[in-house]
């Protein structure tokens, strides 16, 4: 009797250690499946802000298990935060951003790159523009991030003022653009300048106003930086074309005066009706909503010079690599680049999606001036950031020297001052690309 | 017999009287630890790291860092932005100090004298002081909008074309000047009224017996004795002056559409080259020189005062 016990008790414990651990998994496998998650999400477009938050609540009516949480900050504020969080794995699960400062992150290998079923998604053709999807791809030739919104550029051009100075239309080239800007423009009894004809940005922090340079220098044939067959790269302005749209800016503040540096500028120059035309992206037309909304204005495609084309400035979405859930992290990505989330995003805040495929003709029949943001034509190109790591820092010490030549008086007439602005400029851009072993000698 | 008693005894008292003294010097350094480890861990430790990284490559995104000897601070003295920085600091600092010192003085001798509306005085000189800095440069950054600024406003009355305060370099950098000397002027007049209050009245008394008056009681009396808190206003407002940050930033460059960096000063250039473009090692080498530039100022002052004292 006692040796049948002693089996039966043998038997038992040897049949609870196989159990036991296999209703532990069940267990497991059941808690994974309803375990709670929660995301968090950083922006640096504190206007996304709401749709992030209503997509993540429609998201969560879907899967009750997750719940996303969203933060945005100023643009320039945010960039010191990923700085600051990403090389200590202290930033959020998901995170917007431009691929171009992200680069240094990619390349230290402090974001992972993108699951094979995003990429899928992401390299299916007509999906997304092709500038912006290579310009996902990091040095190794992985994919990181996916695309979501776009900043693409078109000139802004106030119908009234422009029927006041007798003009027919928006400008179609630069010389059209040089000499509406000078009709435009108009001046109090003392001479001081009321109203510019063509806003330009003259000053602000960060690389803005380099990359402004760039919209008017890529139709007069130059650009910032050059890649060359060996895969280096060069300043690509210190040349005619760098000649040439410094003159413009030089010539529209000093000799023409369409601008000035004492009056506002950009959107809310435009909103507050102080500048007939300027170029920005779609945001201003959600803007000029809110604050302007009797303004008569329209969009028209940037002008034509000796090439021609238009800035796209993608915004992607990322996962980091301390997100514990990346699965979920990409599914929400994938989500927000829904058609019906698209055009919310495009509804409210007037940000352009990436998205070619997507079906916006409802919000494009609300809203008829987003369709110049669209506007396709076979020699109008589409470029966009280099991926380089010391892009960021390229284009903002060249933004620096310009707002500095830009208050410089004395170059108008001055060939060789505007020559060796553009000289000095270009010999700091080289020796960053020499100091990252990337310049083409 | 009694003799030794006497020895045991005062043995025993030394004893303890050694034992107390021991206690009491061991119950000081326990309550200092947590503030010394504080000040070692926030303070003393980041200072000898960024001497450390200032002679490597150190890059804010990469853990690698290399050893480059002092190729950062010859790059420094050919970095244009940096130079310019520089001089843009030290103009700043000196006519911050020079301002804010000569007329916290004034206004000190002003308010020696008490009236019924010396604390009414008093409250409104220091209220720049206790406002925080950001909403402070942002309403100043209003006065001085070149379209809308109450700056330019009072200057069309007398018939003068609008300026762009925050436009122009050469004008931008003395706008903020005489924001900083608004907001510290109030710190420094009351520093220097306490001091004013603390000399003693016989001094002046027997000043006055023997024949001075006005100016020759603040050259031969207030003067001398007011040396000690004139250093220390110098030396803290040229510290603060050189570590000037959040109102150059408020006002020339935090936000889209702001004038850019019309006036770059050190801690800007120091905070963009470690945060902005991840060069730790490049950036801890300006924070180097700022610190020597600021301790060699501090030891000059020190040395300049106690030789006149």
């Amino acid at each position: 009797m006692k040796q049948v016990i002693k089996v039966v008790l043998v038997v038992g414990f040897i049949l609870s250690l196989t159990i036991l651990p296999l209703s532990a998994g069940g267990k497991t496998e059941k808690s994974q499946a309803t375990q709670q998650i929660t995301l968090t999400l950083w922006g640096g477009w504190p206007e996304i802000q709401p749709v992030y938050e209503k997509v993540a609540a429609d998201y969560n009516k879907q899967n009750p298990n997750i719940t996303i949480k969203v933060l945005t900050h100023p643009l320039r504020e945010f960039e010191q935060k990923l700085s600051a969080t990403i090389p200590a794995d202290q930033a959020s699960d998901i995170i917007e951003a431009s691929p171009y400062p992200v680069q240094k992150f990619i390349s230290a290998g402090l974001i992972p790159p993108a699951p094979q079923r995003v990429v899928d998604y992401m390299t299916k053709p007509g999906r997304f523009p092709e500038a912006l999807v290579k310009a996902n791809k990091g040095p190794d030739g992985k994919y990181y991030g996916l695309n979501y919104f776009q900043g693409r550029h078109v000139i802004f051009w106030n119908k009234d003022m422009f029927k006041e100075a007798g003009l027919p239309g928006a400008p179609t080239t630069m010389d059209e653009m040089i000499s509406y800007a000078q009709k435009l423009a108009k001046r109090d009894a003392q001479g001081n300048l009321v109203r510019s004809g063509l806003s330009l940005r003259l000053s602000g922090g960060g690389s803005g106003v380099g990359e402004k340079f760039w919209m008017y220098l890529y139709p007069f044939g130059g650009s910032i930086i050059e890649e060359m067959p060996n895969g280096k790269w060069k300043a690509g302005y210190d040349n005619e074309a760098g000649y040439n749209t410094l003159k413009m800016y030089i010539d529209m503040v000093w000799k023409y005066k369409t601008d000035d540096h004492k009056i506002k500028h950009d959107a809310e120059a435009f909103q507050l009706r102080q500048t007939a035309m300027f170029a920005r992206e779609s945001w201003v037309i959600g803007d000029t909503r809110k604050k302007a909304p009797d303004l008569n204005y329209d969009t028209a495609p940037m002008p034509k010079g000796v090439r021609w084309g238009d800035l796209a400035t993608g915004v992607n979405l990322y996962v980091s690599r301390s997100c514990k859930n990346p699965d979920a992290a990409w599914d929400f990505i994938l989500f927000l680049n829904t058609d019906e989330n698209l055009r919310y995003l495009l509804d409210t805040t007037g940000w352009l999606p990436q998205r070619m495929d997507a079906d916006l003709k409802a919000s494009l029949d609300k809203e008829p001036r987003y369709k110049a943001f669209l506007f396709s034509h076979p020699d109008y190109k589409i470029y966009t950031y280099p991926t380089l790591p010391e892009y960021d820092e390229i284009l903002t010490k060249f933004a620096e020297r310009m707002v500095k030549a830009f208050l410089d008086s004395s170059l108008v007439d001055n060939p060789a001052g505007i020559r060796k602005v553009l000289s000095d400029a270009a010999a700091e851009t080289n020796s960053i690309l020499k100091r990252a072993g990337k310049l083409a000698e | 017999m009694g003799g030794g008693n006497r020895e045991g005894r005062a043995m025993v008292e030394k004893k303890r009287t050694w034992s107390l003294e021991r206690k009491r010097r061991t119950f000081c350094y326990l309550a200092l630890l947590p503030i010394l480890s504080i000040f070692l861990i926030i303070r003393v430790i980041p200072i000898i790291r960024t001497f450390a990284l200032s002679v490597t490559d150190a890059s804010l995104i990469s853990l690698k860092s290399n050893y480059i000897g002092l190729d950062n601070f010859k790059n420094l003295l050919s970095d244009d932005l940096f130079l310019l920085a520089l001089k843009n600091t030290t103009l700043f600092a000196f006519a911050t100090v020079a301002l804010s010192v000569s007329m916290g003085l004034l206004l000190s001798l002003l308010m020696y004298r008490k009236s019924t509306l010396s604390p009414l005085y008093e409250t409104i000189y220091f209220f720049p002081v206790i406002t925080p800095m950001v909403p402070v440069a942002i309403i100043w950054k209003w006065i001085y909008d070149p379209s809308y600024g109450l700056m330019n406003y009072i200057l069309f009355w007398f018939g003068i074309k609008p300026i762009g305060w925050l436009v122009y370099p050469d004008i931008a950098l003395w706008a903020i000047v005489i924001l900083s000397v608004w907001k510290v002027v109030g710190y420094n007049m009351m520093i220097f009224l306490v001091g004013l209050r603390n000399i003693p009245s016989m001094y002046y008394e027997a000043a006055r017996i023997d024949g001075a008056m006005g100016f020759g009681l603040f050259r031969y009396i207030t003067f001398p004795l007011l040396k000690p808190i004139l250093l220390f206003i110098i030396v803290v407002t040229t510290i603060n002056s050189y570590n000037v940050f959040t109102q150059v930033y408020v006002m020339t460059t935090g936000l889209q559409g702001a004038p850019g960096n019309t006036v770059r000063v050190l801690v800007y250039d120091i905070w963009e080259n470690a945060f902005r473009y991840s060069r730790m090692g490049y950036a801890s080498a300006e924070a180097v020189i700022l610190f020597l530039i600021i301790l060699l100022l501090t030891l000059a002052q020190f040395k300049i005062v106690k030789s006149e004292a």
